[in-house]
């Protein structure tokens, strides 16, 4: 009865109409890879949802496939360094982080520093790479912020270096300019915790 | 010398040439569009009359560029976000991504003067997504992050819903 049970819940993505739009054999592929991750307590739905992408795009099977079982090892590693409490929009944009160049140590120290969620973090993290900053300087930057700086806070911060980048300055500069920026109103801010004041626009 | 159909499109020509009457209250109905465009709790597409159809539009685009939705509103448990793509040329838009199951018949794209927007009420959370032009032509948001782990060789771009404000 337990064992029914437990394949029951194991095998829910085989069950799921949504990957009906992939080719069989893709589909019972990434149909086992999500009720592996199910199985060990990873979320399905980011899975499932990179299937959807994949077949939506016109990818070979194959090339699904491979993103699918590249995304759920990933999962498992960003829920190995933010632990098993960590949401699946937490493990979503840890994964983009570390596929942007943060090491599993970079999300550790961010767990540590900044309480949960950890969302707008991470993503402001991986953002940042992808607009050209090298992935050692977000990282700093972003765990320099983390301790103080609310979500809005983190957006407002990776769009003024987004700015700066697109009036030409170097991004590594960019960033180390506008953290110190940040950091000294955040730190300035340390009476007043959760309501901080926004950087002023130049 | 004109022909009698050429008189007729004289005739419209000269009727259209006439000054548009506008009313004394277009300005402060194209603000209070602005305002509400603006506002972070809710969007409303207006039904265009002809008269005020490029008003609007060009007032809804200076709102969205100004407010950058996408960014503002992430600091709300879940929100209503608009999306919007400048293509003119387009015959249909469609956002995809992985809030509608990367469905192209879930959220079409409403235009008007070749904006094509739309808006979607999304909980905290990292979504990638693209526009879908004339059903065949994938397009990254050139006003959001672009997702540089794209693995099926199309552009995608990313939004993210934050969880709290502090």
């Amino acid at each position: 009865m337990i064992l029914a049970a437990l394949l029951l819940v194991t095998q829910v993505a085989a069950q799921d109409p949504r990957l009906e739009r992939l080719d069989p054999d893709a589909r019972s592929a990434v149909a086992a890879i999500a009720d592996s991750a199910n199985g060990v307590g990873l979320p399905v739905e980011p899975i499932i949802q990179r299937a959807l992408e994949g077949a939506t795009k016109g990818a070979s099977g194959a090339r699904i496939v491979a993103a699918v079982r590249r995304l759920a090892i990933d999962l498992g590693t960003a829920r190995s360094a933010l632990g098993t409490s960590a949401s699946a929009p937490e493990l979503q944009a840890a994964v983009a982080a570390l596929r942007a160049g943060a090491t599993p140590q970079v999300l550790v120290h961010l767990r540590d520093v900044r309480r949960p969620p950890l969302t707008m973090a991470l993503s402001v993290l991986a953002d940042l790479v992808a607009s050209g900053v090298p992935a050692d300087s977000a990282a700093a930057a972003v765990l320099a912020l983390a301790p103080k700086a609310r979500d809005a806070d983190l957006v407002e911060f990776r769009r003024a270096v987004e700015r700066d980048i697109a009036l030409g300055a170097p991004p590594g500069a960019a960033t180390s300019v506008r953290v110190n920026a940040g950091a000294d109103v955040f730190t300035n801010a340390a009476g007043t915790p959760g309501n901080p004041p926004r950087p002023r626009r130049p | 010398m004109f022909e009698p159909e050429d008189e007729t499109v004289e005739r419209v020509i000269q009727h259209l040439r006439r000054p548009v009457a506008i009313d004394a209250g277009l300005d402060a109905r194209v603000m209070r569009e602005i305002a509400q465009a603006s506002s972070p709790r809710r969007r409303v597409w207006p039904r265009w009359s002809a008269a005020a159809a490029a008003a609007a539009a060009a007032a809804v685009l200076g709102a969205v560029l100004v407010a950058r939705p996408w960014a503002q509103n992430a600091t709300r448990r879940a929100d209503t976000l608009q999306f919007v793509l400048v293509a003119p040329q387009a015959a249909s838009v469609a956002l995809v991504g992985d809030f509608n199951d990367w469905d192209p018949a879930r959220s079409p794209m409403q235009t008007a003067h070749g904006i094509w927007a739309t808006a979607l009420r999304l909980a905290p959370g990292r979504y990638r997504y693209a526009f879908l032009v004339n059903g065949v032509e994938w397009r990254a948001d050139p006003g959001a992050p672009a997702a540089k782990d794209d693995e099926f060789g199309t552009p995608s771009s990313v939004v993210t819903v934050g969880g709290r404000g502090s």
